[in-house]
């Protein structure tokens, strides 16, 4: 049985299509992060999940129920705001137990269930506090409160760490990931946050113009982006994306001498294509070291900036950037030109005429 | 500069307007007070020091007990009419649906309207011979014929309160409109999923926003209501049979009418006090909600 099901979503405001045909399916206890820049509809999906907004088309269904056309509150989930949207008129223990007041349950097993719930997200001692007396993190916890209280099939979280400052936010990242492993829970999260996504999920959905662009798990979004959009989205910092022209095996650079050598499986497409995109991570190039300065790109060196656990290089090859993760003791220079040798096991290449992965 | 050289040219500075507000407010206040205590009538005699002769006789009265008792149902019947009103075309304004901005300004043409019009418009709605109401009211057959509204003592009140409810509802709903706008929208969406209906959701979610904005407009229309005179002098001169004579109209009659300026000037100042004591009331009650949410 899948927990959720979507099937052809679309949605038009007019005559903009903000989601274009969204199917996917997801199983008991998955952490599905729906990541994407601004505007991409990943939020519009998510309302439409919990019955907040209406799919123009397509069907929603939910524990294999179709919940098209049915009130949130009978579609058996729990939603987490950005802005926490507690209730600033009532206590802390209110706002947890204000669901199931809603729902008739008995006042003793509210108080239980609410007690209980306080207990797990450590706020016990919140409990007849007004929202107002809360920092950020608390309100977030009060707010997860909320919806951990219901026990619903599915969770839905819409940006909920964007409200907090750095530091919280790896805490309360930490603390959703302990949540999710203790309850085994269904949760759809709302991201722009590429660390969150990577961190959190199970399986991530990037989405862009109201499309997936990929849905498959951190490991391979992030080792097997499928297109250049996705490559270029997840990593920071970004991955390096250089525009070349394959002949005889090697990818030319554009604009430069310099050249690299492709793996031998990918030569038959990579000519087929002619015109490629080499991406490779700010990881995957190392400083050439002098017994081995045959093979590697020369770059030149533009700003060195050290982040603390490494030292992120900004060079131009031809008129193209590279950026470079080294170790943070490296000796490199601003202004000289410098080699770099490449791990070609790790090379992502795309045909730049469909911007798909090779 | 020093701060004594700050504090007096301050000082300096709202002279003039210190000079104005004594001589219009401060001088003629202090000679009511004055007044309240002398048989002064309006032409001629400057009146006799009577001490408090003129307020045992207005208390003791039965003129300003009964103006007392019609001033309070008017105030209570009309305001608490207007706040649901009000409340109510606010909620329905504040949905999506076509038209919404022309029926929002529209909505404000009775209040701005100015209130001699508004009590000219309703005697015309009320006329005895060709009103509007009797009119409608025969046509769908709920009368069986012509009525004097305002001439019966039964009905007059009522239907000033009617007319008073329709120029001042507007302020309430924009007041009202004005807060629904401030309830976020993630609020609204998470008491939708946690499962709270139409009633709840006003009740539990939207009215603790409402609840601080309405209680200025209950102030402002209370303090209002019970000062009324330009709609009731307009539409019934506090008749008929004295059944609409709040007691603005009767420091009106007491101390014009009948001329009598002392007596008049200690009923006024009767009813400034029962104001203050209201407006008092009022914002001691609104720090407290205000504390509250």
């Amino acid at each position: 049985m899948s927990a959720l099901e979507l099937i052809d979503i679309r949605k038009r405001y007019g005559s903009v299509e903000t989601l274009k045909g969204i199917d996917l399916s997801l199983a008991d206890g998955e952490f599905l992060v729906l990541l994407g820049s601004s505007g991409c509809g990943k939020s519009t999906l998510l309302n439409i999940i919990a019955g907040l907004a209406e799919a123009t088309d397509g069907d929603v269904r939910i524990g294999d129920r179709s919940v098209t056309g049915v009130h949130p509150k009978d579609r058996d989930i729990a939603m987490v705001f950005q802005s926490y949207a507690l209730y600033p008129n009532m206590s802390v223990a209110r706002n947890i137990g204000f669901g199931l007041e809603m729902r008739k349950v008995a006042e003793a097993e509210r108080i239980a269930a609410v007690e209980k719930t306080a207990k797990i997200l450590q706020i016990e001692n919140l409990l007849a506090r007004k929202p107002s007396e809360l920092s950020g993190g608390q309100r977030q916890r009060v707010a997860i409160g909320r919806a951990l209280v219901r026990d619903p099939q599915i969770f839905l979280f819409d940006e909920p760490l964007s409200n907090l400052d750095a530091k919280l936010r790896m805490e309360m990242r930490t603390e959703l990931k302990r949540l999710h492993q203790m309850l085994g829970t269904t949760i759809v999260y709302v991201t722009h946050d590429q660390i969150e996504a990577m961190t959190l999920a199970t399986r991530i959905a990037v989405m862009r113009d109201g499309q997936i662009e990929q849905l498959a798990a951190p490991d391979e979004i992030y080792n097997r982006p499928a297109t250049r959009y996705v490559a270029s989205f997840v990593g920071s910092p970004p991955m390096n994306m250089l525009d070349c022209t394959f002949a005889d095996g090697l990818a030319h650079i554009d604009g430069t001498l310099s050249n690299i050598a492709l793996p031998a499986h990918l030569h038959e497409v990579a000519a087929a294509a002619h015109h490629i995109t080499v991406g490779i991570r700010p990881e995957s190039l190392t400083l050439a070291d002098a017994s081995n300065t045959k093979f590697g790109i020369d770059a030149k060196i533009e700003v060195v900036e050290l982040t603390g656990p490494e030292l992120v290089v900004t060079a131009t090859i031809g008129k193209q950037r590279l950026t470079v993760s080294l170790p943070p003791r490296s000796q490199v220079s601003v202004g000289t030109t410098q080699r770099f040798a490449i791990d070609v096991s790790a090379l992502h290449v795309f045909d730049r005429a469909t911007d798909k992965r090779i | 500069m020093t701060s004594n050289w700050i504090t007096t040219r301050a000082w300096l500075l709202m002279l003039p307007l210190l000079i104005v507000m004594i001589a219009i407010i401060g001088w003629p206040l202090i000679d009511t007070v004055r007044l309240s205590f002398t048989d002064a009538k309006l032409v001629g005699t400057q009146g006799s020091f009577v001490g408090l002769d003129n307020y045992v006789k207005i208390l003791s009265g039965s003129n300003f007990q009964r103006s007392l008792i019609t001033t309070f149902w008017f105030a209570i019947l009309s305001v608490s009419a207007e706040m649901v009103i009000g409340v109510l075309a606010a909620l329905l304004l504040n949905q999506r649906f076509y038209g919404r901005s022309a029926l929002r300004a529209l909505m404000i043409l009775p209040w701005a309207l100015p209130t001699v019009v508004n009590a000219t418009l309703w005697r015309l709605i009320y006329n005895p011979e060709y009103g509007a109401l009797n009119a409608l009211l025969v046509q769908i057959g709920m009368l069986d014929s012509y009525r004097s509204w305002l001439g019966e003592p039964g009905t007059a009140l009522a239907s000033l309160i009617l007319a008073d409810c329709w120029k001042n509802f507007p302020l309430v709903a924009l007041i009202a409109l004005a807060a629904l706008q401030a309830v976020p929208r993630d609020i609204t969406a998470a008491s939708m999923v946690d499962g709270a209906g139409v009633w709840s959701r006003f009740r539990f979610v939207t009215l603790p926003y409402l609840a601080g904005p309405l209680m200025v407009a209950l102030v402002l229309r209370t303090i209002e209501a019970f000062k009324v005179f330009d709609i009731i002098w307009v539409m019934t001169r506090g008749g008929p049979a004295n059944s609409t004579r709040t007691l603005s109209i009767l420091v009106y009659q007491e101390a014009f009418s009948f001329q009598r300026a002392g007596s008049g000037a200690s009923l006024a100042l009767i009813v400034t006090l029962l104001v203050t004591v209201l407006a008092v009331a009022y914002a001691a009650l609104i720090r407290k909600t205000a504390g509250a949410s």
